[in-house]
């Protein structure tokens, strides 16, 4: 598994730091989130109170399709679908039911969906887009810095965009110069080979 | 008669003879456990007796084990019940602490996050003071303990140990008034707690509640209580029926100068008060009956000797 680039928490108490370091590296972990991202920085100051992390992503996989992890066979007009992976069956099955209906749509076994359907109907089944992981990534990703964060930094601001985020957090109303200090750290990101 | 706290684990076959043998010593079991086939008794038994009962539980594959927190009570003050705290760090050390034969109540503060805005209200405030102990854990940075420590402990007034982030000796500088106990290095933390130097941190804990419990014991013994509330909690089983009506794990708690009964105040406080334990001496000639900031529990406090005369 790829790890993480760039992993830095700056913080000026040293070991309140070290702490939050083995806390973001756990959580970071817990959420899978390993892989997604390719350099993060935490700077956290306890006297202002201030939270800050910045971070790059990696290139999103693409959205999953039908044919990533099943077989589709076509017979007349009953197209059988043999799944490979069990992760998606749900998704899969969901988006099945608002294409056909569900009367239509008939699971025999676990592995095995067959759907009674016209040939021009199933034509592009194959390229069904089942899930689209990139989309919860932001979510998981927030919800994560949420979870590193001290708690009781309730004021937050938070982006993600162009494989880029960061959140702010603090428990009064956020310096007028926090701008300054988001770009400042994205500055450190970018410099780190 | 030295009553000494210990654990005995063992078999669940023929069990009640080790039950009986206790009792007959003159010895108080204060919690009873059934865990499949194995059983689990915290008891307070006579210092002298404890070769005999080993030697009466060994072909029944019991083990004594000493338990120095059996007869206790003490909160574990969570500084709020979110992700942040639970259920490592809070339930990690709840739990251990638990293993040495202490009944702990996790208290999560409404408000205790945060730095300037930390809050205790009194509702906490009464119900941590019920306790024979409160064990607080703090964060991981001193500037945030040393400005909100002060805010969460107004109006607590039992012993109180502190666990935070920084060093022992940095907890010690920043807390004044000093604290009753520092374990340092136990901040927040995400993780289960299962390494050996994490466990000796739990341990250490543990330790320092258990120094500051013996010292509070010392400070009993120079003035006796009028009665021992294991044997008060026993004298309650016996004549309350209602008692064995109730399905918390621990209906009665025994405290170190106490009891809580979890029977409600308003039906049974009168009839605990009147209730006869030798003679004409009743549960309300030494003891004081309070309502607890717990539901609708009633709190017993055992009167010193000093103040009834009296010694049961």
């Amino acid at each position: 598994m790829a790890s993480i680039e760039y992993f830095e928490v700056e913080c000026p108490e040293k070991t309140g730091g070290r702490y939050y370091q083995k806390i973001a590296d756990v959580v970071l972990l817990d959420h899978n989130l390993i892989r997604v991202i390719q350099k993060i920085h935490f700077f956290i100051d306890p006297r202002v109170p201030i939270f800050v992390a910045v971070g790059i992503t990696r290139k999103m996989p693409g959205p999953v399709r039908l044919r990533d992890f099943s077989d589709v066979s076509v017979q007349d007009d009953k197209v059988t679908i043999s799944i490979g992976d069990e992760t998606y069956l749900a998704k899969l099955l969901e988006s099945l039911w608002d294409i056909f209906g569900k009367e239509r749509v008939e699971q025999p076994d676990r592995f095995t969906v067959v759907i009674t359907a016209g040939t021009d109907e199933t034509k592009d089944l194959e390229d069904l887009v089942v899930d689209d992981p990139s989309l919860s990534i932001y979510k998981d990703l927030i919800y994560a810095l949420q979870v590193i964060q001290p708690e009781g930094f309730k004021v937050r601001r938070q982006y993600y965009g162009d494989g880029r985020f960061y959140l702010v957090a603090s428990e009064d109303t956020l310096p007028e110069d926090i701008d300054d200090l988001v770009r400042e750290k994205f500055a450190l990101l970018e410099e780190s080979p | 008669m030295i009553l000494v706290p210990v654990t005995y684990k063992g078999g669940i076959y023929q069990h009640d003879e080790i039950i009986d043998l206790i009792e007959d010593l003159g010895g108080y079991i204060i919690q009873k456990h059934i865990i499949a086939t194995e059983v689990v008794l915290q008891a307070l038994v006579p210092k002298e007796d404890i070769e005999l009962i080993q030697r009466i539980g060994k072909p029944l594959t019991g083990e004594l084990t000493p338990s120095p927190l059996v007869g206790t009570e003490i909160a574990v003050v969570s500084m709020s019940l979110e992700i942040h705290h639970l259920p490592h760090a809070s339930c990690d050390l709840a739990e251990y602490i638990r293993r040495f034969g202490a009944k702990t109540n996790m208290v999560g503060l409404a408000r205790g996050f945060g730095k300037r805005i930390a809050q205790l209200n009194d509702e906490e405030r009464d119900v941590i003071n019920e306790h024979d102990l409160a064990v607080y854990l703090l964060g991981n940075f001193e500037t945030c303990i040393e400005q909100k420590f002060g805010v969460l402990r107004r109006g607590i007034d039992i012993p109180i140990v502190v666990c935070g982030g920084p060093s022992r000796e940095s907890l010690q500088e920043i807390i004044d008034p000093p604290v009753d106990g520092y374990v340092g290095n136990v901040g927040r933390f995400m993780h289960r707690t299962k390494e050996s130097e994490e466990l000796d941190k739990l341990e250490e804990v543990v330790g320092e509640i258990t120094r500051v419990l013996d010292r509070r014991r010392e400070d009993l013994a120079k003035d006796p209580l009028s009665i021992s509330p294991a044997r008060l909690m026993d004298i309650i089983n016996e004549k309350v029926d209602a008692i064995h009506e109730v399905l918390s794990p621990t209906p009665i708690t025994v405290q170190m100068a106490g009891l809580r009964v979890k029977l409600p105040y308003d039906q049974y406080a009168r009839i605990l008060k009147d209730l006869v334990i030798e003679e004409d001496v009743t549960i309300g000639d030494i003891v004081d009956i309070h309502p607890s900031r717990m539901r609708d529990y009633i709190l017993l406090k055992v009167r010193p000797f000093s103040e009834t005369n009296i010694m049961v």
